[in-house]
């Protein structure tokens, strides 16, 4: 082999379409595009096999295969004469390629269709570069990585390691990891999103370069790149996922051709036109506490030392994030010295004015939801909560509450264990800064709060 | 074979690679700059890099195997063009326009999707062999279900 094939792992995300040649038995040549190129060991790649076709066909009969990768950083092509060893259907390789191509499924409602049948093992036998796909020689417009400069230095580490241990609350910590994301590692768009309350789903925490907050949105497990991080508790990176979405929606129309009826699509999280994902389980002792993800309009903006870094990173903030949680149930009423974390956008943006000022909050029962003014607002239990606290509020002009007593609330209904009060209380707080930031939480040491109104509240109750 | 909208796809803004064989049937590939079709609708000829050519142009001289990968970047509709060789020349002078516009649809094709047009400007385009391709199969290659499938 010429060319090492682990120096050319930027190849391998799918950034830049691959190219499979194959022959059949009776020498019919057959050339057509591969959606993923994944790099095995020194001498191995996998190719996806998602649909039954000719180059597969061929590949039984005649077990030589040539496909060409193109590195995204410096556009040099490679091509790399193969030879097909076997196909794998479980396993480390066969489930990272699946968790990628799953991840475009859900957002494109092709869960089922458009997902990985095998990983085709081949033998690399030479790896040479391509003349007529030669490197970039436009040094004035280098990659982010092909400058060289590293995203992950040891000093941005501690920078941000030192701002986590300054965090005195879960709101605080939360945000300050995604200020420190963005500030010492230049990840401008990302979010957190933590074990919801019913099982399988997560919520959204906290957000950072979203103008409309998001926080309080759920992810089903196995929805998006969150939901299929947190189900498969490892991470996913995709490059290309604009790309990836096109081809999907191909797979999705000749599917609708076949008879085939695709799923609802759901719409993508963040960025409206995110070109690279990536997300990490937030994993403690083998159990999800939530889910990191990270998005960029960059094609290629999260290189495999990312990854590795991110997902390194991503065990030492679950720690840290359940260690607050804990802390935070410990109900010590000590006041918290620090500041309250700068929200991560601007209330008025996504604020509906008051009338009068006057908010009707309506409970439907039934649902379990608050609406305020005719708007939702929040479901389940963090709308439990807020219904007893303003009732009490009308029925007693009680202002100050401890989280100990909402424990003990019965009707509340609180899970015995693990109630992740703390952190519903926190997404209550966030939602109430979105929509109605004059019904405030505010924080008035470790385990007490005060519920603050600027305007009169009108309750009512819904089936 | 080439239907009248099959000829309005290769008109511009695709993606082509041709495909041939050697005697022990290793596959080789080599990326089209641009493709034309003969009024006969029966040949096309697919302008590839001459840079590029050599080990196409042995196999083809060897036994005439060709396949061509076409497909449109932004919605990935794609055929697949099996065919016989009939002859190869080096592309003109006076082919040299149209092929340099065609290769221009399609990095403004490919730009659509997210590749500024200087990802692959760099990559040569001229001078060109003119390999001409009598047409005898054409089969869908969209990604999905019906991949593989004759076109009429």
């Amino acid at each position: 082999m010429s060319v090492p094939l682990e120096t050319l792992t930027s190849s391998f995300q799918g950034l830049i379409p691959a190219v499979l040649a194959t022959c059949s038995l009776d020498g019919v040549p057959n050339v057509t595009l591969l959606s993923h190129v994944e790099y095995v060991d020194p001498r191995h790649v996998a190719l996806s096999f998602q649909f039954f076709n000719k180059s597969r066909r061929n590949i039984a009969e005649n077990p030589q295969a040539l496909v060409k990768i193109i590195d995204p950083d410096t556009r040099q092509g490679w091509a790399l004469d193969l030879r097909f060893v076997r196909s794998e259907t479980s396993g480390p390789v066969f489930e990272r390629m699946a968790l990628r191509i799953e991840a475009v499924a859900s957002y494109s409602g092709l869960k089922g269709i458009f997902r990985l049948r095998a990983a085709d093992i081949y033998e690399v036998l030479a790896v040479e570069p391509i003349a007529e796909e030669p490197a970039t020689v436009d040094t004035a417009r280098p990659t982010p990585h092909a400058s060289g400069d590293p995203v992950f230095t040891m000093r941005a580490l501690q920078d941000l390691s030192a701002r986590i241990h300054r965090a005195l609350t879960l709101e605080s910590l939360l945000d300050s990891i995604l200020i420190g994301l963005e500030e010492y590692f230049g990840f401008t768009h990302s979010m957190i999103l933590l074990a919801g309350e019913e099982e399988g789903a997560l919520v959204t925490m906290s957000t950072r370069g979203y103008p409309e907050g998001g926080v309080g949105s759920e992810a089903r497990y196995g929805q998006g790149i969150a939901g299929m991080v947190a189900e498969a508790r490892k991470p996913i990176r995709i490059s290309g996922l604009m790309r990836a979405m096109l081809y999907a929606l191909a797979v999705h129309r000749s599917a609708q051709e076949q008879g085939y009826r695709p799923e609802r699509q759901i719409p993508l999280p963040g960025l409206s036109n995110p070109d690279s994902q990536l997300g990490v389980p937030l994993l403690v002792r083998g159990e999800v506490i939530g889910v990191l993800c990270i998005e960029s309009e960059t094609p290629y903006r999260f290189h495999e030392e990312d990854k590795q870094t991110i997902e390194l990173l991503g065990s030492y903030l679950a720690i840290a994030i359940q260690n607050m949680q804990l802390l935070e149930r410990s109900d010590t009423h000590e006041p918290i010295a620090e500041a309250p974390a700068p929200t991560t956008q601007d209330p008025a943006v996504a604020a509906k004015p008051m009338i009068a000022g006057r908010r009707e909050v309506t409970m439907y029962g039934d649902e379990e939801c608050i609406l305020v003014d005719g708007e939702y607002l929040i479901r389940s239990l963090p709308a439990r909560i807020l219904w007893k606290l303003l009732s009490a509020r009308c029925r007693e002009g009680r202002n100050e509450f401890t989280n100990r007593e909402l424990r003990l609330d019965k009707s509340l209904n609180l899970p015995e264990y693990k109630d992740n009060l703390e952190t519903r209380l926190l997404l209550l707080r966030r939602r109430l800064e979105q929509k109605c930031p004059d019904i405030r939480i505010v924080p008035r040491g470790r385990g007490r709060f005060a519920l603050q109104l600027d305007c009169d509240v009108e309750l009512r109750e819904r089936a | 074979m080439v239907t009248g909208e099959l000829a309005t796809f290769l008109s511009g803004q695709i993606d082509i690679h041709i495909g041939t064989r050697d005697a022990s049937l290793r596959p080789h590939s080599a990326r089209v700059s641009a493709v034309s079709v003969e009024d006969d609708r029966e040949h096309v000829v697919a302008f590839v890099p001459a840079l590029g050519a050599d080990a196409i142009l042995r196999d083809l001289d060897a036994n005439g195997q060709a396949a061509l990968f076409v497909g449109r970047p932004p919605d990935n509709l794609a055929y697949q063009l099996k065919g016989s060789f009939t002859g190869a020349r080096p592309a003109s002078g006076d082919e040299r326009e149209y092929i340099e516009q065609f290769w221009d649809s399609f990095l403004e094709a490919m730009a659509v999707i997210g590749f500024d047009r200087s990802t692959f400007r760099h990559w040569p385009v001229w001078p060109c062999v003119a390999v001409r391709i009598r047409v005898t199969a054409v089969f869908c290659q969209t990604p999905g279900p019906g991949t593989g499938a004759p076109v009429a």
